[in-house]
């Protein structure tokens, strides 16, 4: 009986850890940030005029912003009118409600440019003028906001604020970028500071941040305008500070990667890609490598085994970096952009509205299909988001969902 | 094998003399309207072209012109859109990515470099009706094609080469001055990609260089013909 008992609890964990994995995407980029969603059963070639269009919700708003996905839920946030909007929508691309958040950017780039992060039945979300509000997935109803400017003295970098925010047990980390409020966590219930990091000082960048797991801390990892911060997540101490050389040095948009005690990142406008030891008990960094030539932006990129795959910026193309030397192996020509992975394959979403599907094999990378995206408005700059074997793509006002499996 | 070789060596200097045939202007000018389909160009009164403009960033781009001499050309800067216009009379541009949403006129060498733009079938056709001059100066090559080079002095006084491929007849290269910074720096455009349309020859990618560097690269997706199109979207609001 008691077997019986404990093979049913371990059944349901399995199975219930297998649906949230396969069918939520709660935060930007996925379970880990990395980029990679952990799908399967996906189609492996696309007909010629792509995957199947199963709807599209054209009124979200401008933006840049990425969307989350509950089992039930869409979320998404998108200016209209210079104000900061996050949609509630269903699976089927019905609104189902919208909050305003707060004033969103409308200089250069305008727009929404952060995801939502979801915890439990709280949302969590920021606008381009530094708005970060926690509301209820449910209705939408704010349960506490704070501006990073206002609040905290933040200084507004020059494509807005647009972090998209983690949460951690119960805190929320922002970054306002001001010398003596630099780094901030806040209780995710009541948006009271529970410490204020100096961080190197510098105003922020448009990194969302990662977190680094050890048995002796966990490590918030992020980017001013020039430096990576390796920040306790305990009390705010910061642990490390990783240089990004160059002059104008301010664009840091990649969330960095953590695997086996190495932290990889690409930094378009710094160092390029690199490569770093972190200690045993994270408090001290080692650069390994760097390679200035892999200058992707904010693409974001993807580790699958000895190899990193992204675009680059300057050149209009992609590249597979070698992570033992740094040496780019390869290169491809697909304009520049977004890349993810899921279920063992690469999605590349570039500049000119092109998707690709791109099997990775080792030190190169090989395109499978590829379609373009004709529905929607401005920039095609958006991460897609892989969940539950749809694809769903924002371009400005339209939020688009392909059906990628059988 | 006396009389094949003589055969043979007479069809290599006919094969040679036609290769090396020299046109006038007037039959260049004449497969140059063939090879574009002119008639059947007759026959349209509006095209719009939708596409991608990379100049640093990729942005959407959409131009539409209508006969004879109107262009409207909507396109992204920062991801945010700002106009270049000639209604026929006045060339006017918004520049709101500098912090100024209002339209402006644009001065007098961008009016006639947005006038030459504007003409709806090109400065070759009808050139003498329309008042401009039109040489044969020679050949050149492009991109190591062979073309045709042709200088046109404008009915406003203004100088362009264009260069015509000797293969395909069709504009390959134009060559101007734009006046930057109180100095005349060259304008190249080339022509790349044509594509059938309904009959008339259309080129897809256009890459230009300011300086002999490149500049930026209209890369089209689409070009219809005869859309319905109010005359207002070419007015300064």
């Amino acid at each position: 009986m008691k077997y019986l008992v404990i093979s049913c609890i371990s059944v349901l964990v399995l199975l219930s850890s297998q649906a949230g994995s396969a069918q939520e995407v709660l935060q930007w980029s996925g379970a880990d940030r990395s980029g990679v969603f952990q799908e399967t059963g996906l189609l492996k070639s696309w007909p010629a005029e792509g995957p199947a269009l199963l709807w599209e919700s054209a009124d979200i708003g401008n933006g840049y912003g990425s969307p989350v996905i509950t089992r039930k839920n869409i979320f998404i946030n998108g200016e209209i009118d210079t104000v900061s909007y996050l949609f509630a929508l269903d699976l089927s691309g019905k609104f189902i409600w919208k909050s305003k958040i707060g004033k969103e950017w409308t200089l250069s780039y305008p727009g929404s440019r952060t995801t939502p992060t979801i915890v439990d039945d709280l949302i969590y979300v920021t606008a381009g003028w530094g708005q970060l509000a926690c509301l209820e997935t449910q209705t939408g109803k704010e349960r506490w906001s704070v501006n990073m400017m206002s609040d905290f003295h933040g200084a507004v970098p020059r494509f807005g604020f647009s972090e998209s925010v983690i949460v951690e047990g119960n805190t929320v980390f922002c970054s306002p970028g001001s010398a003596d409020t630099n780094v901030v966590a806040l209780d995710r219930f009541t948006g009271k500071i529970n410490w204020i990091s100096k961080g190197a000082g510098e105003m922020t960048s448009y990194c969302s941040p990662m977190i680094i797991r050890l048995p002796q801390r966990n490590i918030l990892v992020t980017f001013s305008k020039s430096t990576m911060l390796g920040i306790d997540t305990k009390d705010g101490k910061l642990l490390w500070s990783y240089k990004q050389e160059g002059q104008d040095v301010d664009c840091q948009c990649n969330t960095p990667l953590f695997e086996n005690g190495i932290i990889y990142c690409v930094a378009g406008n710094g160092n390029g890609a690199f490569k770093i030891k972190l200690s045993e008990d994270g408090t001290q960094i080692t650069e390994v490598w760097k390679n200035g030539l892999c200058d992707n932006l904010m693409g974001g990129f993807i580790k699958k085994n000895n190899y990193i795959y992204t675009s680059g910026y300057e050149k209009r193309q992609y590249y597979v970096v070698e992570t033992n030397a740094g040496t780019i192996v390869d290169s491809v020509r697909f304009d520049r952009g977004t890349t993810n992975m899921a279920d063992g394959m690469l999605y590349l979403y570039n500049e000119k509205g092109q998707v690709g599907l791109f099997k990775p094999d080792g030190p190169k990378m090989e395109q499978i299909s590829s379609f373009k995206v004709t529905k929607g408005t401005k920039a095609h700059y958006a991460h897609p988001v892989i969940c539950g074997g749809v694809m769903y793509i924002r371009h400005g006002k339209a939020l688009l969902a392909y059906k990628i499996t059988k | 094998m006396k009389k094949s070789s003589f055969l043979a060596i007479s069809l290599l200097l006919i094969m040679s003399m036609a290769t090396a045939q020299e046109f006038s202007l007037d039959e260049i000018l004449a497969k140059h309207s063939k090879a574009l389909g002119y008639e059947n160009l007759q026959k349209v009164s509006t095209v719009t072209m939708t596409g991608t403009l990379i100049q640093a960033d990729a942005m959407p781009v959409k131009i539409t012109r209508m006969r004879p001499d109107k262009f409207v050309m909507e396109f992204d800067i920062q991801d945010i859109t700002a106009w270049q216009a000639y209604d026929g009379k006045i060339a006017w541009f918004t520049a709101p990515y500098t912090g100024n949403p209002k339209p402006q006129i644009m001065p007098e060498d961008r009016t006639k470099e947005m006038k030459t733009r504007a003409d709806f079938e090109g400065v070759l056709m009808n050139w003498k009706a329309k008042g401009h001059t039109v040489e044969l100066v020679g050949k050149d090559t492009v991109e190591n094609s062979p073309a045709y080079k042709l200088k046109i002095t404008k009915n406003d006084g203004g100088v362009e080469f264009l260069f015509i491929d000797e293969g395909s007849f069709l504009i390959s290269k134009r060559l101007y001055n734009r006046i930057s910074r109180g100095k005349e720096v060259p304008m190249e455009n080339y022509f790349r990609d044509y594509r059938a349309v309904q009959g008339i020859m259309f080129s897809f990618t256009q890459d230009t260089h300011f300086g002999g560097q490149p500049y930026n690269s209209l890369q089209l997706d689409s070009i219809e013909l005869n859309n319905p199109v109010d005359e207002k979207i070419f007015q300064m609001p």
